[in-house]
């Protein structure tokens, strides 16, 4: 069986926000800040923007790809969606020759993980455009990655990376000078925002948008040839010598002139903070609530805030030391770069300043306030005057003091913890509730998952999945252990994981070497996991028109045989083609695919249409699941076998229950796995499905009164 | 300097609570009214059911000449206001050390349940009273607003209620008129919004009393027929005993009632507590749900127009209702006498998941219909193998409590929470009878040898029943 290419589109539209992009000089823009850093990549005129969807920067793309019309092709942008971070570096290639300028984003760590093949080549070559990476720092608290910072990958490729201080104009400036930056060093520059920078809310007064270079020069340019941009020895030892000896010091000259790093004296004194730029709120309020400073950042202690964490300004620094007999470095995550570099500038300059950092502040985890707060008590504590560390023991220890009081009253049991799961409805569910009915049969299976909603399963109820390496690499990680194994292993994968790297690292390279091994593809048609983004197999390219590329077709041109399609939801049939490919072990790559909507998108698609019915007061019909309470036992098997946010508790009335019964609640998409597992699973009779309609015609109404009426005579009701 | 500090809100919810627009609302009714603020978010990713988090800073003076710093993290002791859609996620707030004397706490009243207590065999819910008492104890004030009465639209967020509270709750300093702008502003829902923010303003603060889950238990009264006998029992124990007494007469008859009653009888002179367990598990028990009894349960008059409740359908429209059974040769045989229900199930496992996937229409006659004739099959099921097959099950159980009782109260008491064994249905409940088969026979005689080891080995079945019942459902151990 094969399907036939679904036309999904987002309902979802980003036409409020694309209109802030359109406001002009001296208005004022009121809004999230990853929105006002797009405003700004249209004040700094580029010529084209691209990325990889992924939390917290998807929106800048969401946006733009909703803004065709008003945006993209009146300022002449050519705006992609690019198949992989890679591929979205790689598009900063246009900047290397002309003096184009462009922007594209994604996720940190991870993204500029996948990225840099193509970051170290574009840096070494250098650019003549403006080259911006837009970088959504996904560390701390709401992140789904490996807690890795990017500042890494920035030092050893000479990318200029700027960390701006939390405040909106502040921001949008440092958006555009990065353009400018990245021009006056020839070197690409990366824009890193955390998580909850994205998110904030804030206003500036804008600037005009400037039109891309297309649109501004009035004939095309001509295609330039220059060798000393290849990356070919031996262009390549001059590119290194170039970043040493020019790019790095115009990058310094340009931050020094231009004051992107800032310095605020305080009451002068003799202690100091050097902080990343990101990190000035929380200081700021550190400080405040040690009695430091006040609401509006006027600090008594002397601060140095580096917008620019790389590279540094040693003048700058020795500059902010001379008269510093300690200083504290604020500085997040591991290893502590800022921290070296200032010993050694501090060294070098023979200067003769204590320096405070990680010896204060924990080298892991996020700065927040109540941590950095801690931190900077410690350091005023040990080197502050007596009025300064008196006043600062005596704040931090009332704040410390009325803490340790509401504790009194926490609860003595542990809280139960809430990760995300599987929406309502989800149309993955049911695959894993298959394989955990497999296992129970035939033991464990090593299942090497993928990044994307599948990971999920590996939370409970399903605590199903051995390993995850990275987007579309959950196939590749299989190889190696499968033939080990007593049972064959499985490689689970979502569209999206498929498209950016499953495609070539796994299928056509398992297919290539005739590896046994059984893939389950969850073709929900978007990329779910970060807001529902088209991807190649959706039917509609990134700005929504129709296209045609299927999965199974990609699949068969190279030569895959064994694909079955399952109806996810149909639990008996999932888990026999399960069964059927582990059984085949030997007979090379077994491919089972689900071609289930993403039920979010679904119904936000059909609420619309079932609340256009009811007004318009048509038919409507009305599905859910439901349980007897009581013929329920509150064993709550059916909950071990689902997890489905809507199937849940409800306290019992009757002294006899053991426990609260299980119960479904409005939510409820009536997906049928309910049901499906009464059955597959041999759980209790409690379940039922309803099926109703609002709004019914009057024959249904006739229809239903003669059924009505024989019902009673039997004595239903 | 200026000594005024921001005004500092967190926000809890889950994912599809509305805590996105909430968050919004805020942000609106202070740029609105002049004063500076922020809000930002870890909205997570698109998935449901996860926590999501909303932080809101404003400060106290509008139009301020210097622009306030606003931070992106509450401080430990830096909430004046918490805001939960659900009240584990203020608990939570409260074990970050983020709610202190300082806070006012605005939450949901019910509970959304996470996974790890749901899946809990029995009942694994958090109590709520030691959640809201913690909250208390800890907060300058808890307000707890009941969304299901507060909302206008059965299933709406209730964000809009939380808004109209937090007006009420006067920790911020904006008009009513404010509230009402944002609303307006922001665009979502706005005739819905500004009803249930209205509720929300004007509903009653006073803290009230949360209902735990064993307040409300629903006691029937004692059958006519058996008043005397129940007259007859310790006072504390009547009601109970007259509950079960009317249960059973609905599963069977008067008879049936009275075996209740006698079974009980060595037991009556015991601890209260151990006579009330004793009597909820055997009441339990002597209900087991066998075919006639889904039967009896899916056919109760009302039923249908219940269900046409749920699924909001008047009474003159379509509905349908589907029963998923998968009656096996198990269940067949039950139905049998002895004789013939042993044949057909000699070598057979009754735990086999085999049978016939049955969807069947109680809405229609002919599903009705089918399952009324089954639950007409109720004199009959006294003269069944199944009915035989439990009996002694019961008695060898009760036994094997009445042991114990002579040798140790708790033991006993223990002994009478292993009935919870006997739960569920197929597989699940015929290796849950096996093993307490096991355990019983010569019950005695290892009370007598060693009932230290014996009340170990008590104390890990009923810990396996409630924690990990999956265990052994197949190779996974």
């Amino acid at each position: 069986m094969s399907t036939t290419v679904k036309a999904l589109t987002r309902e979802r539209s980003f036409a409020l926000e694309a209109e802030k992009l359109l406001l002009g000089e001296g208005d004022e823009f009121h809004g999230e800040a990853i929105l006002a850093v797009t405003k700004a990549l249209l004040q700094a005129g580029v010529s084209y923007v691209g990325g990889y969807p992924g939390a917290p920067v998807s929106h800048l793309m969401d946006v733009l790809a909703d803004a065709r019309k008003t945006v993209l092709e009146p300022y002449g942008i050519h705006f992609e969606q690019s198949a992989s971070e890679a591929g979205a570096a790689a598009m900063l290639g246009a900047s290397i020759n002309y003096p184009l300028r462009g922007a594209v984003t994604w996720k940190s760590i991870v993204g500029t993980n996948v990225a840099s093949d193509a970051l170290s080549n574009l840096s070494s070559a250098g650019v003549r455009g403006g080259a911006v990476i837009v970088i959504g720092e996904d560390y701390g608290e709401g992140a789904s990655v490996i807690q890795e910072r990017t500042h890494a990958t920035a030092m050893k490729s000479s990318m200029p990376l700027i960390d701006p201080r939390y405040d909106m104009p502040t921001i949008v400036d440092l958006t555009e000078h990065a353009f400018e930056l990245s021009e006056a060093s020839n070197l690409p520059v990366l824009l890193s925002l955390r998580i909850r920078a994205c998110h904030m809310t804030g206003s500036f007064k804008c600037r005009e948008n400037q039109p891309a270079m297309r649109k501004r020069q009035n004939a095309p340019m001509e295609a330039n040839y220059d060798y000393s941009k290849i990356v070919l020895p031996p262009s390549t030892y001059a590119q290194e010598k170039a970043k040493i000896e020019q790019r790095l010091p115009a990058a310094r000259d340009y931050i020094k002139a231009n004051g992107l790093n800032e310095t605020f004296p305080g009451k002068g004194g003799r202690l100091g903070i050097i902080m990343q730029g990101g990190t000035h709120g929380v200081v700021l309020r550190s400080l405040a609530r040690l009695g430091h400073a006040d609401a509006f950042g006027n600090s008594d202690i002397a601060l140095h805030v580096l917008n620019v964490i790389h590279p540094l300004v040693p003048e700058q620094i020795t500059e902010f030391l001379a008269d510093k007999d300690s200083v504290l470095i604020i500085e997040e995550g591991h290893p502590a770069f800022i921290e070296e570099q200032i010993r050694s500038i501090v060294q070098q300059a023979e200067m003769t300043c204590a320096i405070y950092g990680k010896n204060v502040i924990p080298s892991s985890g996020e700065y927040i306030t109540p941590v950095v707060r801690a931190g900077i008590a410690t350091y005023l504590n040990a080197v502050g005057d007596k009025t300064v560390a008196g006043k600062t023991k005596r704040l931090n220890n009332a704040i410390e003091k009325r803490v340790k009081t509401a504790a009194k009253s926490k609860p003595a049991q542990a809280l139960p913890p809430r990760p995300p799961s599987f929406c309502t409805g989800c149309p993955e569910r049911p695959i894993f509730t298959a394989l955990k009915l497999i296992m129970r049969d035939r033991g464990p299976l090593h299942v090497s998952m993928d990044i994307g909603c599948s990971t999920f399963a590996t939370l409970p109820p399903f605590n199903i999945g051995n390993t995850v390496l990275g987007y579309g690499l959950s196939l590749a990680s299989s190889g190696a252990i499968a033939g080990s194994l007593d049972q064959p292993a499985i490689a689970v994968m979502g569209d999206g994981a498929f498209w950016h790297n499953g495609l070539t690292t796994g299928a056509i390279n398992a297919q290539w070497q005739g590896m046994d091994a059984v893939l389950v593809i969850l073709e929900n048609g978007y990329a779910s996991a970060t807001g529902q983004q088209h991807v190649p197999s959706t039917g509609a390219t990134p700005i929504g028109e129709p296209i045609q590329i299927t999965i199974e077709q990609t699949l068969r041109g190279i030569g895959v045989k064994q694909i079955r399609y399952v109806d996810s939801y149909d639990v008996k049939d999932v888990r026999k083609a399960l069964e059927e490919a582990l059984d085949a072990r030997g007979k090379g790559l077994r491919v089972i695919m689900s071609a289930n909507e993403c039920m979010l998108a679904k119904k936000r698609r059909g609420n619309a249409v079932k609340a256009k019915a009811l007004k318009a007061g048509t038919p409507v019909r009305n599905a859910r699941y439901g349980v007897d309470a009581e013929v329920c036992t509150g064993d709550h098997s059916c909950i071990r076998m689902n997890g489905c946010p809507s199937l849940t508790l409800k306290p019992t009335t009757d002294p006899l229950k053991d426990g609260p019964t299980a119960y479904v609640d409005d939510n409820c998409a009536a997906c049928n796995l309910c049901g499906e597992n009464a059955h597959a699973a041999q759980l209790c009779p409690s379940f039922y499905k309803a099926r109703g309609i609002v709004n019914p015609s009057a024959l249904q109404r006739w229809m239903t009164g003669v059924n009505a009426k024989m019902l009673k005579w039997i004595g239903a009701s | 300097m200026s000594a005024k500090t921001p005004i500092c809100v967190q926000i809890a919810a889950l994912g599809g609570q509305g805590g996105g627009v909430l968050a919004e609302w805020m942000a609106e009714a202070a740029h609105a009214s002049g004063y500076p603020a922020q809000v930002t978010s870890i909205p997570g990713v698109a998935q449901r059911t996860g926590a999501t988090t909303y932080y809101f800073e404003m400060f106290p003076d509008k139009n301020t000449v210097e622009k306030p710093v606003f931070c992106l993290f509450p401080d430990a002791d830096g909430l004046d206001l918490m805001i939960a859609m659900e009240p584990m996620e203020a608990a939570r707030a409260l074990d970050l050390g983020l709610i202190t004397e300082r806070t006012t706490v605005l939450t949901a009243k019910s509970r959304i349940y996470s996974t790890a207590e749901k899946s809990v065999a029995g009942d694994g819910a958090f109590d709520t009273d030691t959640l809201f008492e913690a909250l208390e104890g800890a907060a300058r004030a808890v307000i707890s607003l009941d969304m299901e009465d507060l909302t206008a639209k059965p299933g709406a967020p209730g964000n809009a209620v939380m808004f109209g509270a937090i007006a009420a709750s006067g920790v911020l300093p904006f008009l009513d008129e404010d509230y009402h702008q944002a609303i307006r502003i922001k665009g979502v829902a706005v005739e819905p919004s500004l009803v249930d923010f209205a509720s929300g303003l004007n509903h009653d603060q006073t803290p009230k009393e949360t209902v735990s889950a064993n307040d409300n238990m629903n006691l029937d009264p004692a059958p006519a027929a058996l008043v005397k006998e129940i007259d007859g029992l310790p006072e504390g124990f009547r009601a109970l005993a007259g509950h079960i007494c009317s249960r059973l007469i609905d599963y069977q008859d008067e008879g049936y009632a009275r075996s209740f009653l006698e079974r009980m009888q060595p037991f009556v002179g015991a601890s209260p507590e151990l006579v009330a367990e004793i009597a909820r598990r055997l009441g339990a028990w002597m209900t087991y749900e066998d075919v006639i009894r889904v039967a009896q349960l899916k056919t109760r008059p009302g039923r249908l127009a219940r269900i046409r409740g749920e699924i909001g359908v008047d009474q003159d429209a379509p509905l349908s209702v589907i029963e998923f059974l998968k009656p096996g040769r198990d269940e067949f045989a039950s139905l049998l006498p002895p004789a013939f229900g042993r044949k057909i199930m000699s070598g057979h496992d009754p735990s086999s998941t085999a049978g016939l996937r049955l969807k069947l229409p109680t809405t229609t006659v002919f599903g009705y219909g089918a399952l009324k004739l089954l639950s007409k099959l109720r004199g009959w099921r006294p003269r069944t193998y199944r009915f035989e097959l439990e009996q002694t099950a019961i008695d060898q159980w009760l036994g094997a409590v009445e042991r114990a009782l002579e040798v140790e109260l708790d033991l006993a008491f223990r002994t009478a929470e292993l009935a919870v064994m006997a739960r569920g249905y197929g597989g699940v409940r015929s290796r849950g009878l096996e093993k307490l088969n096991i355990l019983f026979r010569d019950w005695s005689r290892k009370l007598d040898d060693d009932h230290s080891a014996l009340s170990a080995e008590v104390s890990t079945l009923l810990h396996q029943a409630r924690h990990d019942p999956d265990r052994d459902c197949g190779k996974t151990d």
